[in-house]
């Protein structure tokens, strides 16, 4: 079971200054560590708090709160149909004679401000280059939104919205990351068509950014070693969808205080209030943005990709809008993880040590910037860490424009290629060596104790270096090796039947490093119950359930006994949102330190009750107790005593905000088992497995959840999800075109928890979400060339490029 | 934008609803205030928005709705309530079978009509008969052993506990489980 970490002391005269500024021992609260024996509701088995809402059917959605809007208008959007050019004219003329057409709205209209922004839906200033209007003149990519109606039913909108004449001057698309920065290349964007540029950008060549940092110097690494030490490989990966269940859905309305308010479906409900306010120049505190039961988001939903269109629509129709896009927009129009390809050179020394790693990454970010270079950022910046002791390392990038649909965050968020590109190539390396490829990243992997660096490498100064103190990687790989029988593998009989095995190593992170914040209040109720108020955003995976275990945990309730209240910007305090797998995390601690705030009064008002110190006393299983004589009062008859008493009353409540530098890497191990079939190059998955090291599993079962739906995510990336284009035209318009896996097509999935203590995170946690959405391509692609032989380093990984790379070795 | 009306039992109530000659039967259950059957694509390709028609699961955005006049619809809504789940639902609660909870709804009445039809079902079996079901949060693992527990249940009619664990805790007065037997719902 669980052993807490203590990190190794290792020999490291460089390291002394970063003691200071990254201690290996973290100063925690004493009651962050516990062993599970004195757990009362963490690391349990807790119901989710919206399951049975959820399977009565009476969890609603964005969509679903129609009823409570008599008059609510439906929306459409009019999308552009070719992938560069200038709209000329609009003719809406036959949508607005028509009956039940509320309101019409093109580029040129007072409703629809015509400022540049940036949907990223990250921190203020976003770092993403402002570069789109709301609706556009110039058309960058076909689904570029042009026009938009609201009329009093979806059947009129669309209607309508068919009358639209659209008329256009097109240009020249480029539709090739490779050849977008030549000097003949069309041109998306001239230099004024974007404020806020980001590092790197030349608008001239479609180069949305670049970016390098070094450690050490590779180029003399790589000089000094053997040649044959030195292996290079590239890689490339596809567009993916999100496929997020729920379309994205708004609802845009304003209230009886001339507010402006939105029942919206996000990931970012104050980051989205924030960049409405500016977009629209309406003060802050007139804006509410409220998060319903969301269907998932996996990053898509970080976009405030509908919101201004819906509510520049209601602005102008005067009525309450909804705006749901059709699965059709989502596969063509919305947003997408970004295609990339990949270089990775290393070199190895004759004694074996690995002396230099080099990664560069060419990222498609299609027509617009939004997530385009952070996301390019992590390409290295979240597998490189898995080698932090590596004296060498480079990673230089380049994000260029195309006309094709624009990536944005995405689950997993840059490190799914670049975990492919490094962790297919650590493989590869291993076995032009010839050495186990698990043995040989054993010997170089990161232990707990180690100062990684190039977690931080495109960034000046060590501010962002991260102290690893806590650590399971070996226990991950140990039980997923045995979990997939890696050692007593059987071959099938026959001949032309090729069983292999293959692993990836994987982290990611818990938040955004130095750039995140939540916050949380906790109220008492008579009955000894609690109302917890809290920014953070549960987009489907469970967190507002993580965050009333953890409330239960430090004031002795059950968790049933805080009712959580989640992202309204009305009524709870700020959150950055949930992305970059900081929810449990950041806004968990945010928790815990608020239900801390409101344990000292409740136990102040336990040492008045019970007429014994506070030193004494504890809270648990719903009692404030004395561990010195055992006499103990309710929360309930605290309750009522706070409230109602005769000598002296409060409202026992506590709150609080947490940020941090940290960002603790969550790690785990991927394997895949696997026929190939070498006549064909027809592929079987046998099993996978995946180990997880999140730290300490607030509630067991929806972290496997989290690891299971991950590794579908990861599954259909190796091998069946991409986009198809013609000319710039979308050749994939939805579910029948596009490889989503159904229940045939997984295989079975093993999943392995290796508790750690992580002393950072609210009793021990890290995060889990993005983590297992990164394994799946590289464990595959070294399954495949164990099993035979060969290396396939394009994604999907189909039968077909099976084929080719085995008629191409005979 | 009414032109028609259409009769339909739904969930053991007759009800004449409204609609358009374009509504499909999602769209006819949704404006009436049955929100529980999802919109995830609106042709036939996602499963979110299956119900029982005639005790037979459909993609309800793809059956017209005037095509649906006469019939029998079970919905999610006419399952258990929140304080008394039907064995089905209870068993994705207990299973943890759902994270954003979008595709539970289709999931669900799907599992229905496939238990009422065979209760003695392998995991292959289920997984073939769940395949038009799509679940983007799951990895589908949990799903699948929610409704192999839920069959458990179902077959093992002469007790009322599972043997696995026990927690789906059903009992019935006849001895049936309340989800294998026919025309619709009891709660
Ligand atoms: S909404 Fe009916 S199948 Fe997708
Ligand atoms: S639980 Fe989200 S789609 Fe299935």
């Amino acid at each position: 079971m669980s052993t807490p970490d203590s990190p190794t002391e290792r020999d490291d005269p460089d390291d002394t200054i970063d003691r200071q500024d990254h201690p290996r021992e973290w100063d925690e609260p004493e009651n962050n560590r516990t062993v599970p024996s004195e757990r009362e509701n963490i690391n349990t088995d807790t119901e989710k708090n919206d399951a049975r809402k959820i399977v009565t059917g009476e969890a609603r959605y964005t969509a679903d709160y129609h009823e409570r809007f008599p008059e609510l208008a439906e929306g459409t959007v009019i999308r552009s149909d070719i992938p560069h050019g200038y709209v000329t004219d609009i003719d809406t003329s036959a949508a607005e004679g028509m009956d039940g057409v509320y309101a019409v709205i093109t580029p040129w209209d007072d409703e629809v401000p015509d400022k540049l922004y940036s949907s990223s839906g990250q921190s203020y200033p976003e770092p993403s280059p402002w570069d789109m209007n709301v609706l556009r003149k110039h058309v960058r990519y076909v689904g570029d939104p042009i026009a938009a109606v609201a009329a009093e039913d979806s059947e009129t909108a669309d209607r309508a919205a068919r009358t639209v004449q659209v008329e256009y001057e097109e240009l020249d698309g480029v539709f090739d990351p490779g050849s977008a920065t030549n000097e003949d290349a069309p041109q998306l964007f001239e230099p004024d068509d974007v404020e806020n540029k980001q590092s790197g950008a030349e608008y001239e060549r479609n180069l949305e950014s670049h970016f390098e940092g070094e450690i050490g110097d590779v180029d003399a690494a790589i000089e000094q070693a053997d040649e044959e030490r030195v292996v290079e490989t590239e890689w490339e990966t596809p567009y993916q969808s999100h496929c997020v269940p729920e379309p994205h859905t708004t609802i845009a309305y304003t209230d009886e205080d001339n507010r402006h308010s939105f029942i919206t479906a996000t990931q970012v409900p104050f980051h989205t209030r924030r960049q409405l306010a500016h977009l629209f120049d309406v003060p802050i505190r007139d804006i509410r943005v409220t998060k319903p039961r969301i269907g998932a988001g996996f990053g898509s939903k970080q976009e405030m990709a509908i919101e201004p269109i819906a509510f520049a629509l209601h602005l102008k129709a005067g009525v309450p809008v909804k705006l749901e896009m059709t699965r059709q927009e989502e596969f063509t129009a919305l947003r997408f993880r970004h295609p990339m390809r990949m270089r990775m050179r290393t070199a190895v020394s004759e004694n074996g040590e690995l002396t230099a790693m080099d990664l560069y990454a060419l990222s498609n970010s299609g027509a617009y910037g939004t997530h385009g270079m952070t996301v390019a950022n992590n390409v290295g910046t979240k597998p490189l860490p898995l080698y932090p002791r590596v004296p060498n390392v480079r990673f230089e990038g380049d994000v260029v424009h195309t006309n094709l649909p624009m990536g944005a965050a995405m689950r997993g968020y840059g490190a799914p290629q670049g975990h492919f590109a490094v962790e297919a190539h650590m493989d590869e390396v291993a076995r032009q060596l010839d050495r186990d490829p698990i043995a040989f990243r054993r010997d170089h992997v990161v232990r707990a104790g180690d100062l990684v660096r190039n977690s931080a490498i495109l960034k000046d100064g060590d501010r962002f270096a991260r102290r690893i103190r806590s650590c399971g990687i070996e226990e991950c790989i140990d039980r997923g090796k045995d979990a997939i029988g890696y050692d007593d593998l059987e071959q099938p009989e026959q001949s032309h039947r090729h069983r292999g095995v293959g692993m990836a190593l994987i982290a990611q992170g818990s938040g955004v490093s130095g750039k995140e914040l939540g916050a949380a209040q906790i109220m008492m109720n008579e009955d000894g119950s609690f109302h917890l108020q809290v920014g953070g955003v549960d987009t489907g995976t469970g967190t507002d359930t993580t965050f009333s275990q953890i409330s239960a945990e430090v004031l002795g309730c059950a968790p049933e006994d805080v009712v959580v209240l989640s992202s309204d910007t009305d009524l709870t305090p700020f959150d950055y949102g949930a992305y970059a797998s900081s929810t449990t995390y950041i806004s968990g601690m945010a928790v815990k330190k608020a239900a801390e705030d409101a344990k000292e009064r409740l136990l102040d008002w336990g040492s008045r009750m019970l007429d014994e110190p506070v030193s004494v006393l504890e809270t648990g299983s719903g009692e404030i107790y004395s561990e010195e004589t055992g006499a103990s009062v309710t929360l309930e008859e605290v309750g009522y005593e706070a409230i109602y008493g005769d000598e002296k009353r409060e409202q026992i409540l506590g709150r609080s905000s947490h940020s941090t530098d940290e960002s603790p890497p969550p790690f785990g191990a991927q394997f895949v088992d696997v026929t190939v079939d070498e006549k064909t190059g027809e592929y079987e998955l046998n099993k996978l497995a995946f180990a997880a090291d999140c730290g300490v599993a607030i509630n067991p079962p929806q972290v496997e959840g989290q690891i299971e739906g991950g590794e579908h995510m990861s599954l259909e990336y190796a091998t069946s999800g991409s986009l198809d284009f013609e000319e710039g035209q979308p050749k994939t318009h939805g579910f029948r075109q596009y490889g989503m896996p159904r229940t045939t097509d997984h295989p079975p999935m093993e999943t392995l928890l290796v508790e750690t203590h992580e002393p950072t995170g609210p009793f021990g946690a890290k995060s889990i979400a993005e983590l297992p959405t990164n394994g799946v391509p590289p464990a595959l692609s070294n399954a495949i060339r164990d099993a035979v032989g060969i290396r396939i380093n394009t994604l999907p990984i189909t039968a077909e490029r099976i084929k080719q790379a085995l008629d191409h070795t005979d | 934008m009414y032109t028609m009306q259409v009769d339909l039992a739904i969930n053991d109530q007759q009800e004449q609803l409204d609609a358009s000659k374009s509504d499909s039967l999602l769209d006819v259950l949704r404006k009436q205030g049955r929100t529980g059957a999802k919109r995830g694509c609106d042709t036939g390709a996602c499963g979110f928005c299956t119900v029982l028609v005639d005790g037979e699961p459909e993609k309800s955005c793809i059956v017209p709705a005037a095509n649906a006049d006469g019939s029998t619809v079970e919905t999610i809504e006419g399952l258990g309530s929140q304080s008394d789940l039907h064995p089905i639902q209870q068993a994705f609660v207990d299973n943890f079978a759902l994270q954003c909870g979008f595709c539970i709804p289709g999931m669900i009445m799907r599992s229905k009509a496939l238990l009422a039809e065979n209760p003695d079902l392998t995991e292959a079996e289920v997984r073939e008969a769940l395949s038009d079901n799509l679940c983007r949060c799951t990895g589908y693992k949990k799903i699948v052993r929610a409704v192999l527990d839920a069959a458990d249940g179902v077959d093992d009619t002469s007790t009322s506990v599972v043997a696995d664990g026990g927690h789906l805790g059903v009992s019935n007065a006849d001895g049936a489980c309340g989800c294998c037997h026919d025309g619709g719902d009891s709660e």
